[in-house]
């Protein structure tokens, strides 16, 4: 299989180079870092709902490719041909993205054994440099400490399947929960909060960030069985013109603005299992607002605000607290327990109400 | 036919991207086999394919995703498509639930009935490839 060893690359370049290469009826495994900072949604997603986009249009940064940012000085957003969420990206993370012919006899069948399988060099690239990483189903890598240390996402385009990742060498947090939306600067800080505590990078790892070209040759050295071996190569004309022609349909705004997945609520994944979610519900006897972190099936950091009456209100923090580690389908009947047990009153609003902002999303 | 624990009604036609066709008339219902579902795991987020695009055999005309993974449903005999489940749209777990019912995918007005003698009957040709794929995807 061809391998592109590419370095830093325009950061248009780091996305359509894999949306070409399957165009092209060519397998290979590309490895490179975008030379300026972009936010990347996937395919499925809805740009304005996802992005803060007026923050994106007037952030400093220094431009980028020009064609495809949506204003001067911008921060690029580009939606991927790839699953999962939004996501921000720059140089300080190593993307692997390997391009394969479905029928190719060394891709497993199935989706949790293809991401195991292609996510094993990942892996064993963290051990090698020194972090206890594991592969976690169905697509996380994480630490020891249960943290994720890398962001996957897959695709079937054309014949081909593709699965595209990053080596997180350091993350910009702050920069990251920025440009996404939310309803307010407090959901914002649940999600920097949660983000921190989810989702780690090899420099807080070791303390230090090991030399580019040491990460990618082990990477592409834990690549190669896995792929027939790998075979060194430049990126030719072909690939280039591809590029090209596919630059005016990836960086149109009817592209970017595609109708996307739409959701009354607020709702960010952090990884697998890790959910942050905003959730408002208009019940007869006032506005309930319900913020939470949603941990492997269990709720905590439960929040519940709005304009509806509480009786006795020194009561609320106690309901929040005995809502910590209760699965979201048993909050109704935890909060009637509550309300009995406690002789709450709150006219108009019932537990099924107050359970309602605590569902993610589906569950309502 | 029942194999294991997958439901394939008899009256379907299938083909070996794991979908479903009833066929009435020239109208062609498609969806996702119960094995098709078991395999894309818990859909997430379904693209409504475009009423009125015309598509050919084997030509994706809608994606869906699960596990931060895009796949493509591929029409299974060529015509237009005259209607798409909006019911899943805002409600994908229907596939999963009720992969032949529901969970319907598209309506195609087929312009080549032909085509269907491509595609798969429940038959013992049928469970033999059905315990192949099982095999090879650990289902």
């Amino acid at each position: 299989m061809k391998f592109y060893d590419l370095g830093h690359v325009p950061w248009l370049h780091s996305q359509l180079i894999y949306h070409a290469l399957p165009r092209l009826q060519r397998e290979a495994l590309i490895i490179l870092a975008p030379a300026e900072p972009y936010v990347c949604i996937g395919y499925h997603q809805d740009a304005e709902q996802e992005v803060d986009l007026d923050y994106c249009r007037v952030h400093p940064v220094r431009p980028a490719c020009q064609v495809a940012d949506v204003g001067p000085g911008a921060i690029p957003v580009f939606r991927r041909e790839v699953g999962g969420g939004a996501v921000y990206l720059d140089g300080q993370q190593i993307f692997y993205q390997l391009v394969i012919h479905r029928d190719n006899p060394l891709v497993p069948r199935g989706k949790e054994a293809f991401y195991r399988h292609f996510l094993a060099p990942v892996v064993e690239t963290y051990r090698q440099v020194g972090v206890e990483a594991r592969y976690r189903p169905v697509n996380d890598i994480v630490t020891a400490a249960g943290r994720k240390i890398t962001g996957t996402g897959a695709a079937d385009i054309g014949d081909y399947q593709i699965l595209v990742g990053n080596l997180i060498l350091d993350f910009d947090y702050d920069t990251m929960v920025r440009v996404l939306r939310v309803p307010d600067e407090k959901y914002r800080d649940k999600v920097f909060t949660t983000l921190r505590e989810n989702l780690t990078t090899l420099r807080r790892e070791l303390g230090l960030v090991p030399p580019y070209q040491e990460l990618v040759d082990r990477l592409a050295h834990q690549f190669a069985p896995l792929v027939g071996g790998l075979e060194p190569a430049e990126l030719d004309q072909a690939v280039y013109d591809k590029v090209a022609e596919l630059t005016p349909r990836f960086t149109a705004e009817e592209w970017l603005f595609k109708r996307g997945k739409r959701h009354a609520q607020r709702q960010v994944h952090i990884a697998t299992g890790v959910d942050v979610l905003r959730r408002v519900h208009k019940a007869p006897g006032g506005l309930i607002r319900g913020d939470s972190v949603l941990r492997q099936g269990r709720l905590s950091d439960v929040s519940l605000s709005g304009d509806f009456f509480f009786y006795p209100a020194e009561k609320l923090g106690a309901l929040e607290e005995a809502l910590e580690g209760i699965p979201p389908q048993e909050v109704e009947a935890v909060i009637a327990r509550f309300y009995a047990a406690e002789g709450i009153e709150s006219p108009g609003v019932t537990p099924a109400d107050l359970a309602q902002v605590l569902q993610p999303y589906g569950a309502t | 036919m029942k194999i294991d624990r997958y439901e394939f009604p008899d009256d379907l036609y299938y083909d070996r991207e794991h979908n479903w066709a009833r066929v009435e008339d020239h109208l062609m219902t498609q969806g996702m086999s119960d094995l098709g579902q078991a395999l894309a795991g818990e859909i997430v987020f379904v693209e409504m394919p475009r009423v009125g695009r015309v598509v050919r055999q084997g030509e994706p005309f809608m994606s869906l995703e699960s596990g931060k993974w895009v796949g493509r449903i591929r029409a299974m005999a060529s015509g237009k498509i005259v209607a798409a489940n909006e019911e899943i749209e805002g409600e994908c777990s229907l596939i999963n639930q009720s992969p032949y019912d529901k969970g319907w995918l598209a309506q195609i007005e087929l312009t080549d009935p032909a085509e269907l003698t491509s595609l798969m009957r429940p038959d013992a040709a049928f469970a033999e490839f059905i315990a192949a794929e099982r095999k090879k995807y650990g289902k």
